[in-house]
């Protein structure tokens, strides 16, 4: 395999073979490592020092069902720490397929310059943008397929990256014109765009097989972890992954009172009827449009969704949970239809859903606009694609938006916004919100469903699950499979195991894959660390230790001591 | 004892969606499960009232019980 090395301010390119540091690292971990190696943890993260990694996990590219997930990172302008952050699409599978272990882009452009990479199998090159810059995500990424082909994989930012605002995150193509993958957390759309580059395109390989160290091995493993997701009554054909998406959580999040509503000021919305999984495939259904597709190529799940208007028009796919409670009930709408558009500008101008919908609010509870109300709420998203002082402002985040509009109730952790989850109801996610590397990002440990270890209204065994499920997910992340397609493997860790050994011949035990998991937070945290990051920076914000949360009446009271012993047993 | 009952997902289209059952004063959630024709197989997750339960819980009048599929954050 191989490194493709970016000069943004050379303006140059070239390849590297990949060094026995990086050999056993994917993804996650592979971020972690570079960033250690490479960039100084202070360096300013839209500065020259930062770099920009795409990669794909450890078994991109190998046609492992729901392990084609990009990965990219950097230094985060959001947590001032590392950053992973990943998507579907087809970009993590055609890396793996082209044998590059990683794209790193490093410098920056000159000021108001802007560049496309252009990869096509073993050569690359920096183009000019011409009149991509300037556009949302979708229509770059037409403009580029009407260009390199409709195969070809685009990976761009929107409008929200080119003017490095913090809740930026990076859209990544997907089969047949999906248009809706993001790499969404901890601003890294705006480090791209720091660096002036507008958009990568990789031609489609052709003929491009992922050599195998023990063939029979890979594929007697790969087959077996297929069928166990199949088997699986979450994610199979009948499982509710596979029916309702990501949203088939929606009901049981409101019911456990932990859905985020009007700027986290009640766990349980009453609006949840219509927001609900079961709810968007019926109308999703009954529409034209389409429930139980796939976001990556070969993924057995299948739970992507494309929500239509009810002239059948597609507004967005994927519809999926965490905006429902951002961008739904967290801003007072139970409308599908006004979050479906509220997503698809986010989509448009390159936006994280999550950061953007914590951002607005708090700017709702500062007064400018009205929890419910559709109209002010698009008026003030619009204002973001178009550059305003204000829109400048609700796209630098949460906190950002919190501070210059006098809001005490920010909810984030580390610097980010938080995910569907109030964590007072859900202490797990707390912890993991506080103490994970990534700050306040549900797909580094969800507690969420571990209901026979731990009460998820109690404080007692939340750190030993926080921790158990932050060395998963690391495993996840740097493996580039997706988080649904975790039960198998902590079922079976043998199963990764085999499939690793079967593609690169390293003769691991399941105790080389634990260590290498645990490896990933080690490294993180010591970037973190380095980077200035201390243990006043990993907490829950105050007004959630002293607010009780409806409808429980419960503050989030894990105390400190626990959250600053979580990795005391990594 | 009437209690409240609703089925989410793939749950409810064996049964009505939101029901009042009458139960013995003793009942637990597994008697309400039985009542319902639902296997332990197909429940992923129970609340009480919005408290996470588990079958051998018991019910009190007046409750609100949940009953979802097996589910998956993230």
């Amino acid at each position: 395999m191989k490194l493709l090395r970016v000069d943004m301010n050379q303006s140059r390119v070239w390849w590297e073979p990949v060094s026995p540091v990086y050999e056993h690292l994917g993804g996650r971990a592979l971020i972690a490592k570079l960033l250690l190696e490479e960039v100084p943890p202070t360096c300013e993260p839209l500065g020259p020092l930062n770099k920009l990694i795409f990669t794909p996990g450890l078994l991109g590219g190998c046609s492992v069902t729901a392990a084609g997930r990009l990965s990219v990172g950097g230094k985060s302008p959001l947590t001032k720490g590392v950053k992973e952050a990943n998507a579907g699409g087809t970009a993590g599978d055609t890396l793996g397929k082209l044998g590059i272990k990683a794209v790193v882009i490093e410098g920056l452009a000159p000021q108001g310059s802007w560049s496309i990479l252009h990869i096509h199998n073993d050569s690359a090159e920096i183009l000019p943008a011409g009149d991509a810059q300037g556009l949302g995500t979708y229509a770059t990424s037409d403009r580029l397929q009407e260009h390199y082909g409709a195969a070809s994989t685009v990976i761009s930012i929107g409008q929200a990256g080119e003017m490095r605002m913090g809740g930026a995150g990076i859209c990544v193509t997907g089969e047949g014109g999906q248009r809706s993958n993001h790499a969404a957390r901890g601003g890294l759309g705006a480090v791209m765009g720091s660096k002036g580059l507008k958009a990568v395109v990789i031609d489609k390989p052709v003929g491009m097989i992922v050599p195998l160290a023990d063939s029979d091995l890979f594929r007697a493993a790969a087959r077996s972890f297929a069928q166990k997701i199949i088997n699986d009554p979450k994610l199979g054909t009948q499982g509710s992954q596979h029916l309702y998406g990501t949203a088939s959580i929606v009901a049981a999040v409101n019911e456990m009172g932990s859905l985020p509503t009007r700027n986290f000021s009640n766990g349980k919305f009453e609006g949840a009827e219509t927001l609900r999984g079961e709810y968007l495939r019926e109308v999703t259904l009954s529409r034209g449009g389409e429930a139980g597709t796939r976001c990556m190529p070969g993924c057995v799940i299948a739970c992507r969704n494309v929500y239509v208007d009810a002239s059948s028009k597609p507004i967005v796919g994927t519809l999926q949970f965490e905006t429902i409670a951002l961008l739904g009930s967290n801003l007072g709408l139970g409308n599908l239809d006004e979050v479906a558009q509220l997503n698809r500008m986010c989509n448009d101008f390159g936006l994280d859903t999550i950061e953007t919908g914590a951002a607005l609010g708090v700017a709702l509870e500062a007064g400018l606009g009205e929890f419910g109300d559709f109209e002010s709420i698009q008026k003030l998203l619009a204002q973001v694609g178009e550059g305003t002082v204000l829109g400048r402002l609700i796209g630098s985040g949460a906190v950002v938006t919190g501070k210059v509009l006098g809001i005490k109730r920010i909810p984030a952790a580390v610097g980010q916004g938080m995910p569907g989850y109030d964590p007072r109801s859900l202490k797990g996610n707390g912890v993991t919100y506080a103490t994970s590397p990534q700050g306040a990002d549900h797909t580094a440990g969800n507690a969420f469903g571990a209901r026979k270890e731990v009460n998820p209204l109690g404080i007692q065994g939340q750190k030993e699950l926080s921790l158990r499920l932050q060395i998963i997910a690391a495993m996840l992340d740097s493996t580039g499979l997706c988080l649904f397609a975790r039960p198998p493997i902590i079922a079976n860790p043998q199963l990764m195991v085999d499939m690793l050994n079967g593609r690169y011949g390293w003769g691991w035990t399941t105790e080389d894959y634990d260590r290498s998991n645990r490896d990933v937070l080690r490294m993180e945290l010591e970037f973190n660390q380095r980077a200035g990051l201390t243990a006043a920076d990993y907490r829950i914000p105050e007004f959630m230790c002293e607010e009780p949360l409806p409808p429980h009446n419960v503050t989030f009271d894990v105390p400190d001591s626990d959250l600053d012993s979580v990795f005391d047993t990594l | 004892m009437n209690i409240s009952v609703e089925l989410f997902g793939q749950l409810s289209p064996s049964s009505p969606r939101r029901q009042i059952l009458d139960l013995a004063p003793t009942a637990t959630v597994q008697d309400a499960a039985d009542l319902l024709g639902l296997s332990p197989d197909e429940i992923g997750i129970v609340t009480i009232d919005g408290v996470q339960s588990e079958l051998q819980d018991s019910l009190s009048p007046d409750c609100r019980l949940c009953f979802f599929p097996y589910l998956s954050g993230g």
